[in-house]
């Protein structure tokens, strides 16, 4: 770039700074007033504290409480068939129960032999 | 969360809502002159300015602060480039309407179109120098105007012009060498 270039660069630009400086007093308050909503959005969008969220979670928390119990109060298993469900989690979650599983396959056979008569 | 961490996180946000006002309101008034010379026509250049300040704090306002500068500029030009479409559309029809079958006891719409010399009002608040490079930016590629004004007007360097061109460094400094050599033989024997 020539020297021409440089002058040409250096005195637009401070025409351009002397512009920015002489903007009227109304365009500098709207541009204010740009500025201000613009950051009016940002606070609108905020999510809310923890202060506001404790009594939602709460209230939520209550509520699926009575949604639980309503249901179970409309269809709640009997007593034995809830244990034994109990029962299966409970094995199902030790390792060591599926490998006897395994071993006592001739116990099971048994088991089933008698069962099948008592039914017939 | 503990209230001594909770006032902490309140008093971060509010800094960085404090960053943000004083990062607009450092920009905002060149930001208008370059939209006023990009679009030649005040209220488009500030509700160009107002859209990037919105999008700016919506979409990017959690970015590192030294990207704010470049990324408003990218949201800016993009506005721009929205408003002069516009523009142009509505140039082509108040062109169309008047034609020469157009009702000549309506009014005229050319009377309300922009005037690519600007408004009586522009052209008293600016230097004379500067309205003579507003016309010979508005004869410029878009693209070459975008670089001057960046890299000139708003003392952007290269790498930061690319990022609010979204383009590579070496077409900025194209762009820009195209924009300033095109002034140079337009004002070359203008003297104030």
């Amino acid at each position: 770039m020539n020297d021409d270039m440089r002058e040409l660069e250096r005195r637009s630009r401070a025409a351009f700074d002397e512009s920015v400086e002489s903007l009227d007093a109304e365009t500098r308050s709207r541009l204010a007033r740009a500025r201000a909503r613009a950051l009016a959005e940002l606070r609108e969008r905020r999510v809310p504290g923890p202060a506001v969220w404790v009594p939602v979670g709460a209230a939520a928390a209550a509520l699926v409480a009575a949604m639980l119990w309503q249901r179970e109060e409309s269809a709640a298993p009997p007593p034995d068939a809830a244990l034994a469900a109990f029962e299966d989690l409970d094995m199902m979650a030790g390792g060591e129960d599926f490998e006897m599983l395994h071993e006592d396959e001739g116990f099971y056979a048994w088991a089933e032999e008698q069962m099948s008569d008592g039914v017939g | 969360m503990s209230l001594g961490r909770r006032d902490e996180s309140r008093e971060t946000t509010v800094d960085w809502e404090r960053a943000l006002d004083r990062f607009l309101a450092g920009i905002e008034r060149r930001a208008f002159r370059i939209a006023c010379m990009a679009l030649r026509d005040r209220a488009e250049a500030e509700d160009a300015v107002q859209d990037a300040m919105i999008r700016l704090v919506r979409n990017y306002g959690r970015h590192p602060e030294d990207q704010w500068r470049p990324l408003f500029y990218r949201i800016l030009r993009n506005r721009i480039t929205d408003a002069q479409r516009r523009q142009k559309v509505r140039r082509a029809v108040m062109a169309w309407w008047s034609g020469p079958e157009a009702d000549e006891s309506a009014p005229d719409p050319l009377e309300s179109a922009v005037d690519p010399r600007g408004t009586p009002e522009q052209e008293l608040e600016g230097e004379e120098l500067l309205a003579r490079i507003e016309e010979v930016l508005a004869a410029l590629s878009s693209r070459q105007r975008e670089a001057f004004l960046l890299r000139n007007f708003e003392g952007f360097d290269v790498a930061q012009a690319a990022i609010a061109m979204g383009c590579s460094e070496g077409s900025v400094k194209t762009h820009y060498f195209r924009a300033m050599h095109s002034l140079q033989l337009a004002l070359g024997e203008w003297k104030p």
